[in-house]
This record gives C-alpha cells, sequence and structure tokens, in this order.
C-alpha cells in the first residue's frame, strides 16, 4: 500500500511526500522524532503517522497477492480463466470457427448486417442454444430476449427449439450407444419457458429495462445470454440533443459489459446496417458506430 | 417489469381470403408486425389491400380479426368502385357471418394522407380514436397505401434533407409498431419500386432477403425508400408481374396445332419475414378479387 492511502490529512500526506517517503517500508525504520524533524511536525503527530502506517501494514500482508490495485488479476491468471469459459455455439460450424468456438460468455459480442440476413434467427439460435444442457456442451443456461423490433415469432423459436431437441436426440442415439438410453426430457414447451421475453417500444423503455437487468439477473442467476434485438433501432429517430443520445448509447454498452463481466454471461446485440458514401462510392456501416 | 410468457404469446393471423396465399404466409398477414407489400404500380397492391380490409371483419374462428379496419390512401383517388364490387362477392360468399342489411364497407374507415407529418398527426390521433372503437367492432387492422407516395417528392437529394428523411421512417415505424403492439393490430404498407440502371455492381448489387434481384415486367427494380425503410419492415413480399409466352395446345379438326399465346404471368414472392421460409406462388386477379394458383 501506498503512502497515498494512508488514512491521514492531505497536508501530512503532502509533507511525506515531499520528503522522500513514497512507500512504507520507508516509515518502518524511523523513530518518531527522526520523522517529526524531517517533516516539521509535532512528534505526537509524527506518531500517530507511524501508528497508522504499522497498522495498515498489519492489515496488507493478510493478502498474499501482490496487487497494486485492488481486483488486479496477473495476465496468467486470465488467461487460465478464458480458456475454461464455455462457449455458446451458433449451430453451424463456420461460423463457430470464426467466433473461437461459439459466443463468448463475458464479453459482448455485436452482429450486425442488412435486413432479411438472418439476425434475428441467429438470435434464437443463441436464446435455444444456450439451453442445451452440461452432458451435450452446452451451458444449460436461460436466456433474457430483448425485443425492439417486433421481429420476435414465437412460432419460428419453437420450430428452432423442436430442431435443437432433434439434433440432441440424434447425438444421443450416435454416441451414447453403450451408456444407458438417458431419453431427452426436454421438450419445446420448455425451452420456450426459459427464454425471458421482453418487448420495448421506445429508447427510454430500453434505457429502463437495461438499468433494471441488474436486479433481475441477482434474482435469475441461471441466464446465461442476453440477446438484444436491433440495439439501436430506437435511437435512430431525430433526437434534440445528439450528445444525450451518444451519452446514452455509450452509457448503456458500459452497463452491458458490465453485466457481462459480473454475472459471467454473453450478451449479443444485433444491430442494423446503413450506407455511407464516401467520395463516389457506398459502403455498408454498422449503425450510430 | 416482468417478461411475457412465450407460451401464451400467440401471433393472430389475418387471412388473405385465398387458402393458396394463406399457406404461402402460414396463416395471413401476422399481428403485432408491420408487413409491407412491394410491387410495381398495377400488379395488384391495392386489391390486397382491399381484400384484407374485408377479409379482417371474418370471425376469428375462420381466419379473420373480427375487426374493422383503417385505410390510410396516399394516392388519389381511392378506389370506391372497387371496394364496391369486392365487397357484393364478399357478402355472397360469407354471408352466414353477416346479418341480412349490414355492408361490410361501413367498418372500413378511410382516411386520405398527404404528406409524412400529416401521417405523424394523423397517427397522435389514432390512438384514442382505436380505444374508442373498442365498444363496437374494434379496428385490428391498419394499411398504409402506399408509404412511397409520402416521400418521394418533399425531399431534395441533399445530404441533410435525406438524414432527415431517414428519422422520418424510423419515427413512423416506431408508432407504429408501438401502436400495433398496444392494440395487437397488423399493419399491411404498401411500396413502390424504382428501376436499377446500370451494371450489377455498389449499391445496385446489394441484396437484401431471399431474392438476388426483383424482377418485373422485364425489367430490374428495387424497393423505394431504400435501406433505411427496408431496416423499418418486420416482413416484405414482392408481387411481380411478367408477359409470358406460352405454347397452349389446340385440338382442331385436322390434327393438333399450338398456338403461342401471351399470358400474364403474376407472383408473390417472400422477400424477407422472421416466420416465412423463401418461397413465391402464382397468382390471379379476378373480378371476386386476388386468388392463388396452385400449379
Amino acid at each position: 500500500m501506498e503512502i497515498w492511502r494512508l488514512p491521514i490529512s492531505a497536508s501530512q500526506r503532502g509533507k511525506l511526500i515531499s520528503a522522500g517517503y513514497t512507500s512504507l517500508s520507508s516509515l518502518s525504520s524511523i523513530s518518531s522524532s527522526d520523522l517529526a524533524r524531517e517533516l516539521k511536525v509535532s512528534e505526537s503527530e509524527a506518531m500517530n503517522i507511524l501508528k497508522v502506517a504499522s497498522h495498515s501494514r498489519g492489515s496488507e500482508t493478510s493478502n498474499a497477492s501482490c496487487s497494486i490495485v485492488e481486483g488486479a488479476q496477473s495476465a496468467w491468471d486470465m488467461l487460465h480463466d478464458e480458456e475454461s469459459l464455455m462457449h455458446i455455439t451458433t449451430s453451424s460450424a463456420d461460423l463457430d470457427n470464426i467466433l473461437g468456438g461459439g459466443i463468448r460468455c463475458k464479453e459482448v459480442t455485436e452482429i450486425g448486417g442488412v435486413p432479411g440476413i438472418g439476425k434475428t434467427q441467429l438470435g434464437i439460435q443463441v436464446a435455444v442454444n444456450v439451453q442445451i444442457p452440461n452432458d451435450f456442451g452446452g451451458l444449460g443456461g436461460k436466456a433474457i430476449y430483448i425485443d425492439t423490433e417486433g421481429s420476435f415469432m414465437v412460432e419460428r423459436a419453437f420450430q428452432i427449439a423442436e430442431a435443437c431437441i432433434e439434433d440432441m436426440s440424434e447425438y444421443n442415439r450416435f454416441l451414447r450407444k453403450d451408456f444407458q438410453e438417458c431419453k431427452i426430457k426436454m421438450l419445446p414447451q420448455d425451452i420456450l419457458e426459459n427464454i425471458f421475453y421482453f418487448r420495448i417500444c421506445s429508447y427510454t423503455e430500453q434505457i429502463a429495462l437495461i438499468n433494471y437487468l441488474d436486479k433481475f439477473l441477482s434474482e435469475h442467476k441461471d441466464v446465461k445470454v442476453i440477446v438484444v434485438d436491433s440495439v439501436t433501432f430506437h435511437f435512430r429517430q431525430d433526437f434534440d440533443d445528439m450528445a444525450l443520445r451518444t451519452r446514452v448509447l455509450s452509457g448503456m454498452a458500459l452497463k452491458l459489459m458490465n453485466l457481462a463481466k459480473r454475472f459471467s454471461l454473453a450478451v449479443v446485440l444485433l444491430n442494423q446496417v446503413t450506407t455511407k458514401h464516401t467520395e463516389a462510392s457506398f459502403q455498408l456501416a454498422l449503425a450510430l458506430v | 417489469m416482468t417478461p411475457q410468457s412465450l407460451l401464451q404469446l400467440t401471433s393472430q393471423k389475418c387471412t388473405t381470403g385465398c387458402p393458396i396465399l394463406d399457406r404461402l404466409l402460414y396463416g395471413g398477414i401476422p399481428c403485432d408486425s408491420i408487413t409491407e407489400i412491394v410491387a410495381e404500380s398495377g400488379s395488384g397492391k391495392t386489391q390486397i389491400c382491399l381484400q384484407l380490409s374485408l377479409h379482417a371483419q371474418l370471425p376469428v374462428s375462420h381466419g379473420g380479426l373480427a375487426a374493422s379496419s383503417l385505410y390510410l390512401h396516399t394516392e388519389f383517388p381511392f378506389p370506391f368502385r372497387r371496394l364496391h364490387q369486392l365487397c357484393l362477392s364478399f357478402r355472397s360468399s360469407n354471408a352466414h357471418h353477416f346479418p341480412v342489411n349490414d355492408n361490410p364497407c361501413d367498418r372500413i374507415f378511410v382516411q386520405s394522407v398527404h404528406t409524412a407529418d400529416h401521417l405523424l398527426e394523423i397517427m397522435s390521433k389514432t390512438d384514442p380514436f382505436i380505444e374508442n372503437s373498442k365498444n363496437q367492432v374494434p379496428v385490428r387492422l391498419i394499411v398504409i397505401d402506399s408509404i412511397a407516395a409520402l416521400f418521394r417528392s418533399d425531399f431534395d437529394n441533399t445530404p441533410v434533407e435525406l438524414k432527415r428523411r431517414s428519422s422520418l421512417f424510423f419515427k413512423i415505424s416506431s408508432k407504429l409498431k408501438a401502436l400495433a403492439k398496444r392494440f395487437n393490430l397488423a399493419v399491411l404498407v404498401t411500396n413502390q419500386v424504382v428501376d436499377l440502371v446500370g451494371p450489377n455492381e455498389g449499391i445496385n448489387g446489394l441484396r437484401i432477403g431471399n431474392l438476388v434481384c426483383l424482377h418485373t415486367s422485364g425489367r430490374r427494380v428495387c424497393p423505394a425508400l431504400g435501406l433505411a425503410w427496408a431496416n423499418c419492415v418486420n416482413s416484405r413480399l414482392f408481387l411481380s408481374r411478367n408477359e409470358e409466352v406460352i405454347r397452349e395446345e389446340n385440338e382442331k379438326s385436322n390434327g393438333q396445332s399450338c398456338d403461342f399465346v401471351k399470358k400474364k404471368m403474376r407472383k408473390l414472392y417472400v422477400v424477407f419475414a422472421p416466420h416465412l421460409p423463401e418461397s413465391s406462388c402464382e397468382f390471379e386477379i379476378t373480378r371476386e378479387g386476388l386468388f392463388g394458383v396452385e400449379r
């Protein structure tokens, strides 16, 4: 712990630092009278400083890892954590390969595309695939689906859920012939029940919902993915104050990143595209980037 | 805020009046979503809109919504005579659902729209209007025929104006979707096409949906209002019409001969929809309305 962390007054801290005492170890071997002379303060003050310093050092030794800032991890620990994280498969081997195994937890993934390319389909697929049980290599978690555009169709989700269960039964048949027949007890209705569906109609509702997710996730700890279908749809209208829009959007992005890290879940944001006219040609760009 | 239970969320559909088209659309036009019909003029967009406004009045057991409809039209004049003609044939084929002196046209509310701002104004008044209609026959279908006409003349071709146009799209679409969700309405919007001139690269080559490019009357076309509006609708259907030359076998007294006859071929394609696969079907327009043809 450094001097700046000690619970002493700012003037005392300033005097210590200008006298050259920047770390606790430098205070360990000095007597109170010497310190008083160096800092030009009374001896009782110097004794107080030394007492606080030794007290802090005492509590410091209980902390085994030598972290400079609270909560820091070494890069080795981080690599280890990342490798042990599970992925959510997208049901397409090529897409999983590009993503390095699938949609990663603790991260925010943004997927953009032209209308009709399959963003909502991918969102629904991920919300279904996160529920694949651990025995089959999935996360066995639940999903939150935030629909801002109204493109979520229950009958389509039902179809996808049925196909996922059929897939699992096939896997069962081929690879578990030796073990006892563990029949898939999941029904498409169960899969649909595990998707928490929110429909929002304005940007204020969107912000309110994302703020509320904190509480919701602490009550439902088994949620492993949040899918936001068209995160930018409600923000593409005319805003009187563009600076407000930027602030709100970045605030929302930060909150989602925090949620991903704290609750160890994956966040999938689906975005639209616009055309960017640069000189004579045109380019497709993600909306509101 | 509580999540909605998906098992109780069933999307209702409004029948189009033809079982073949209904099969293509998995039941009809869905509620709580915006469906867009894109076609060049004379392809049948208004026919479908009129037909749907009538069939929305059928009871739910027969695929309708048991509802009246709000028809916002931007192109003049409104086809009253055609509506009356369709109404007569609708009544005769569905006489058992309606009392004797009933006129289904009474349950279609027509309003003309002149500009985009006028449309926004109308939509703010639509809320109380639909609320009040719950006492008689509730409004559950809104048709806008056509949305393109509102935007094609008022805006200059400068970046500032185009940006303003785009934000209007999102505003209108957002309001329509909020209305659709609140009252569980089906929203049907028609759009026009623009010709694609030049090679199939750059913005001309941008593929949206199932079809690589849309063809009608032998020309390459794309929907009007661009990529921004395409982001605002949930489903898009395309009507094409082509003149085809087909062989017809004719039996004559001195043996068989064949004639080459020009036939009008009309097809309905699903360009993109969250619940429909890529599909198409042929249809024809008769006095009684628009019906699919099984080949």
